[in-house]
């Protein structure tokens, strides 16, 4: 590990060049030719009404509209996970942001125009915005039939989530301290720089290409095939292609209706049609974080060991069903795996109402469960009279734990993490004051070596290496922007003996690309990096047995054609055992070498010459070199029971702050910011910074300033004004700390970092305040006025 | 719709735009121009994504109206490397210090910085965060963008 | 679909005779930051917007019996003035706090004012240093305290057909100080859940011979709390003298429940504020 030459480097992300000068095409800059329409949605005016009338004729009329959509005019096919919900809503609405129709014009702005002259009548009907009134026997029902037509008659999804593991009551016997709250988080925003869009273009055999920002290209295609399928364009090829993204943090992992919706206006007017989210229809109509309300009881014994964890999850899954309905399935993770726990219990009741309906957001889950966890342990340990980091201690993962979900713990350099946080904070002197500055700390644990949700894990990747010595590399991910590129051509280049420069690399081509899962579960490193690394050394072999058979032709042609200028030339008496077989050359800088002579004067030939002389042969034997790998982890599906090891290895970190809180106006600045993360091994440590600093930026977000206000089921705050992400000026000092341990499973021992950043934040800060002023905040955002509330509550 | 006529000096060129009046900067630099650096985020001077550099000073092109730039000078990221394709020493501070990760928040972040460094080479953190407030970026927190506008500024200073 | 005509006529009598034929199809646009977003939006459809960018001779910052800034003068020449910083320090607390550099080096101080939001920072500041609005329309000039010139939220006594020229800020005889607090929940582009703005004026004995307080986002119209300023007239400056102060502006406010922030936390805010306002009003007399 230690001769690395190009893993383990800050190298520069030159490969993303475009994005600085301009050049970069994301979604917002493509235009298609053949006449590119432009698509644009009507939502409803209400959170919960029957359509009586849709009249879109005055609109159809307008000049430059081509085509218009409605529930009446659209096959009345189900979509979505739990297929709770249609493309175009006709009979009932069931939030404000419900699609109500959608136009395709010839400009924007005709399009928005044509939108003002549908007409729809509403005939209002109850409505309920708040999980608990939505579980009530007589609350509004928010669906009366499934997808198979069967009458509903609750609110509540067909979605129990339930997970134990040992015995809760015998835990609570062994339990010298016990406690119990319960804790919440509301929504907020991912906030991609990047609005959500997408450009749908059928050709004349009915095959589709689909320009999305997608980070599943082949399940998104599975899902508009489905989707074809079901309208009556069964075999309808796919191909899904992504441009830049900007961003997406959660945002691109389901199919959302927007996209269903451009496909059909593209198949309507057999043109290339582009839909693009405004700012505003990015925050009132792209679902966000899930929400969660979770009551959590953990128990310790007199020498502080965790005895038991119970945790009950309510969450408002709005009108429809996306992957936050799923959250659960991550939240499990930390509820039963972080820290050592014998004895669990934890079940999540998802519940329909009329507010927004929730996608997945950087940390799945993770995060909102997290903040339960953590904030509990603080607790737990003041109860039982013990520091809170050296509880963290007692409990903490350790490599060869098996988990009550049944994770095998590999590498985990847990201890390591919150030892070092322990000690950049100055912990010991800092803790216990309660004069306005405190200390706290969270940790986390979260999947880093692949996810399996789905059946199959994998990822494939192709590789070849040109007669010039170019590599390119088919990468069957995507890219947010986190650095896959870069990182991708460094263990390329690290493998195969090259630069990373030499690399260039596709991503996100379902026609190009063998198959991923996804880039998600922060898992894109370690699966990309293994099938990388797995076909570089099959290229490399190829190169190898080619330089086997090619270098002595070189060399020998060359002294002949010495001996033809010169006839007193006499040709050198070389040992050419040295370069009889593979195994004893080897490859670096693009040369090809023999090991026992690395410095060889005949036998160091560049890696092109040797692909060319074996391509330009003559004789109808040329070869070329490439290869593909597909890597699916040794790793299983969670069972019914909701365990299983779905990660080849897991991710650990712990966050520490140090705040200060102005006790008259409740504002809290931050002082000090440590993120101690494991990864494994840092492929590229500049860009592991990079993700631990986005991260923990936007934790602090989720922690103390963002939310998403909604009244009677309406967005209040659907702009960058009001909606409070951080600037610039708002400094948060962060210090990341990489923590190193390496893992046997993972690319040069690499684990995924892109979640893990942001998981603890939110509860670190908590617990330092705690430790400031005395007071928990049980609720996230943790507001000023929040904090002035509960300090009066104290004092009375 | 009618049109005007409106001639100003873009990336070095003089240049005319016939376009509505009622078109803004942004507008007129994607659609007529197919300059598709500058991008809207927001279309409401709150996040910064669209911002150009009109006569030395940082502007959102998004909410500046098109007939104001007639005479003035406009440059956009598309006009600051090199005509020989020199990268400026903000483009390359980017790529070496991870200022750019999805990079839609970078073609206003720079032209951001470059207003602050061609009027104060050599600026504080404070300075540069103050200069950037108006650029929000989702994926860096910031740290490695202040990062590169110092480096930047480093390889600005070394030139002269 | 958004469409209009754009004008930019160069004097002051070429915008009258606009308006007047116009009326109010008519919309008066400086740097445009409110209007722009303001037609996105739809709060305004006009079919014609009138620049008042022509009127060059608008943008000033002067002293000369008193103070003189011009309407055009942007936020962003007022954060730059070392004049404003040293003597009108509210003012430039206040300008160097609005949005963001792009918003500051484009919006102007006279249509901020005319924009008229209860939130606007600069009100404040200009309250406490007793500012006066200039307007001219095509009968003549009129001078209005600034404290008369809000009616209620983004309404003025600004008429239709006049062009607000001018800021009047009479300079203060002997130690004054001033002191802007934008309370946000964000460093930067953000409006402020409270602003208040401090004037005081210490007397050789270190008594306050003369305070001005200026609040906004505390009632539907920036105000001055007046019975804070007269209780404060002639007193010592210790915390006891200040927080009571502080608490006599804050009942002086109707501040109400908003989006944005609630009631009682904004009436306690006046009373955390104005007393730290005031100390570092007269830390600044103390230094110059």
């Amino acid at each position: 590990m230690s001769n690395l030459l190009h893993v383990g480097k800050g190298t520069p992300r030159t490969i993303e060049i475009d994005k600085v000068t301009g050049r970069a095409i994301y979604i917002n800059d493509l235009k298609l030719p053949g006449g590119m329409l432009y698509g644009k949605i009507l939502y409803s005016n209400y959170a919960h009404a029957r359509i009586k009338r849709i009249d879109a004729s005055k609109a159809e009329g307008l000049p430059g509209v081509r085509a218009v959509l409605t529930g009446h005019n659209i096959p009345d096919v189900r979509v979505g996970f739990l297929k709770d919900q249609t493309v175009l809503k006709k009979d009932v609405v069931r939030q404000f942001r419900d699609e109500v129709a959608a136009v395709a014009a010839i400009s924007p702005e005709i399009a928005e125009d044509a939108l003002d002259l549908i007409e729809v009548e509403y005939e209002e009907l109850p409505a309920v915005f708040d999980p608990i009134e939505a579980m009530k026997e007589d609350a509004p029902l928010i669906h009366e039939v499934d997808a198979r037509g069967k009458p509903i008659r609750t609110n509540i999804l067909p979605l129990p989530w339930k997970f134990y593991a040992g015995d809760i009551e015998q835990g609570r016997k062994n339990s010298a301290y016990i406690v119990k709250d319960t804790v919440s988080t509301t929504w907020v925003n991912q906030c991609c720089m990047g609005t959500s869009g997408c450009v749908a273009e059928f050709h004349m055999n009915n095959d589709l290409t689909f320009h999305s920002q997608t980070n599943v290209v082949f399940l998104a295609k599975q899902r508009v095939m489905e989707y074809l399928s079901s309208i009556g364009m069964r075999g309808t090829n796919v191909r899904v292609v992504n441009p830049v993204v900007g961003g997406s943090f959660g945002t691109k992992l389901d199919t959302d209706i927007y996209e269903f919706i451009c496909i059909l206006l593209a198949l309507r007017t057999r043109k290339p049609v582009k839909i693009l989210f405004s700012r505003e229809e990015e925050f009132r109509a792209l679902p966000p974080r899930q929400p969660a309300v979770f009551t959590i009881e953990q128990g310790c014994d007199k020498e502080g060991r965790l005895t038991f964890r119970k945790a009950e999850a309510i969450l408002d899954n709005g009108a429809y069903t996306s992957w936050g309905a799923t959250t659960p399935s991550v939240m499990v993770m930390p509820m039963s795996s972080l820290y050592r726990v014998p004895n669990v219990s934890f079940e999540a009741t998802c519940v329909y109402t009329n507010n927004i309906y929730c996608q997945a957001m950087r940390g799945y889950g993770n995060p909102q469960a997290t903040f339960a966890v953590e904030s509990s342990m603080d607790t737990l340990a003041e109860e039982a009279g013990i520091d809170p980091a050296e509880f963290r201690l007692i409990n903490r993962n350790q490599s060869g734990d098996l988990t009550p979900m049944r994770l095998k713990i590999t590498s985990c350099g847990l201890e390591d993490c919150i030892n070092s946080v322990k000690q950049k904070l100055n912990w010991s002197e800092k803790r216990g004051k309660r004069k306005g500055k405190g200390v706290g700390m969270g940790s986390l644990i979260h999947v880093a070596g692949g996810a399996r949700v789905y059946k199959s894990d994998g990822h494939g990747m192709i590789v070849k290496v040109d007669q010039n010595g170019h590599i390119d590399v088919l990468d069957s991910g995507t890219d947010q922007g986190q650095g896959s590129p870069t990182i991708i051509s460094q263990m390329v280049a690290e493998t195969l003996g090259f630069r990373p420069e030499d690399v260039s690399l596709t991503l996100g081509d379902t026609g190009l690309c063998l198959w991923d899962a996804g880039t998600h579960a922060s898992r894109h490193t370690f699966m990309a990096g293994n099938a990388a690394v797995r076909a570089c050394e099959k290229v490399k072999q190829q190169i190898l047995e080619l330089a086997v058979e090619n270098i002595p032709k070189v060399v020998k042609s060359g002294f002949r054609s010495k001996k033809r200028k010169d006839p007193d030339f006499v040709e050198p008496d070389l040992d050419y055992t040295l370069i009889s077989k593979p195994e004893y050359l080897d490859i670096r800088d693009r040369m090809v070498f023999p090991k026992s002579d690395p410095e060889h004067p005949f036998f160091r030939v560049e890696v092109s010459q040797i692909i060319r002389d074996a391509l330009h042969v003559g004789t109808g034997e040329s070869k070329v070199v490439m290869a593909e790998a597909f890597y699916d982890p040794p790793t299983e599906m969670l069972d019914r029971e909701m365990k299983g090891n779905l990660s080849c290895t897991y991710a650990f970190g712990t966050t520490g702050v140090e705040v200060e809180v102005d006790e008259k106006t409740g504002e809290v600045k931050i002082l000090q910011l440590f993120a101690a993360h494991d990864v494994g091994k840092a492929i590229n440590p500049i860009l592991v910074k990079g993700q631990i600093y986005g991260a923990a930026y936007i934790g602090v977000g989720y922690g103390l300033t963002e939310e998403m206000k909604l009244e009677n089921g309406r967005v209040m705050n659907p702009n960058f004004l009001d909606y409070k992400m951080l600037t610039a000026k708002d400094v948060v000092p962060v210090e990341p700390i990489v923590i190193e341990p390496g893992d046997e499973d993972g690319p040069f021992g690499a684990k995924g970092i892109g979640e893990p950043g942001l998981v603890p934040t939110a509860p670190a800060i908590a617990n330092a305040i705690y430790d400031a002023i005395g007071v928990r905040i049980k609720s996230l955002p943790i507001t000023p006025e929040k904090i002035l509330e509960a300090l009066k509550e104290k004092r009375e | 719709m009618k049109k005007v006529s409106i001639s100003f000096t873009l990336n070095g060129d003089k240049v005319t735009a016939e376009v509505p009046p009622s078109w803004t900067l942004l507008n007129t630099l994607r659609e007529y121009f197919e300059l598709t650096g500058p991008k809207e985020g927001c279309g409401a001077g709150e996040c910064g994504a669209c911002t150009v550099i009109v006569d030395g000073k940082a502007v959102n092109s998004c909410i500046y109206p098109i007939p104001e730039i007639e005479g003035k000078s406009v440059t956009t990221i598309e006009g600051i490397a090199g005509k020989d394709g020199t990268l400026h020493p903000l483009q390359k501070a980017f790529i070496e210090n991870n200022g750019v990760q999805c990079g839609f928040c970078t073609s206003g972040m720079i032209m951001a910085a470059k207003a602050l460094l061609d009027h104060n080479p050599d600026p504080t953190e404070d300075e540069i965060r103050t200069d950037i407030a108006g650029n929000l970026c989702r994926c860096t927190g910031y740290v490695q963008i202040v990062e590169s506008i110092e480096k930047a500024g480093e390889m600005i200073r070394q030139e002269k | 679909m958004v469409d209009y005509d754009y004008k930019k006529p160069k004097s002051l009598k070429k915008v009258f005779g606009l308006l007047k034929e116009y009326g109010p199809k008519a919309t008066l646009i400086a740097g445009g930051t409110d209007v722009m977003i303001n037609i996105t939006n739809r709060e305004l459809s006009p079919e014609i917007l009138i620049s008042l960018q022509g009127l060059k001779d608008l943008c000033y910052i002067r002293k000369n019996n008193g103070y003189h800034i011009g309407a055009l003068t942007t936020h962003r020449m007022l954060e730059q003035s070392d004049m404003v910083r040293a003597e009108l320090s509210a003012l430039h607390d206040a300008a160097s706090q609005v949005g963001s550099v792009q918003i500051r080096n484009v919006a102007t101080v006279g249509g901020n004012i005319c924009n008229a939001a209860p939130s606007a920072d600069t009100a404040g500041p200009l309250l406490a240093l007793d500012a006066a609005v200039i307007l001219e329309g095509p009968n003549g000039r009129r001078r209005i305290p600034i404290a008369d010139f809000f009616t209620g939220p983004s309404e003025t006594v600004r008429k239709g057909n006049e062009v607000l020229i001018e800021f009047d800020i009479p300079e203060e005889p002997g130690r004054f100080g001033s002191a802007y607090w934008k309370h946000s929940r964000r460093k930067a582009m953000d409006l402020p859940l409270l602003g208040i703005a401090v004037g005081l004026t210490l007397s050789e004995s270190q008594e306050i011979s003369d305070a001005r307080i200026g609040l906004t986002v505390a009632a539907p119209v920036p105000i001055r709390a007046h019975k804070a300023e007269e209780f404060l007239k002639g007193k010592r400056l210790d915390d006891d003298v200040l927080a009571e102060a502080g608490k006599i502006a804050s009942s002086e406010a109707s501040p109400r429940d908003s989006l944005r922030g609630k009631a009682w936390y904004r009436r306690e805010m006046i009373e955390v504020f104005v007393p730290r306002m005031a100390k570092l009003a007269v830390e600044r007399i103390r230094s110059e």
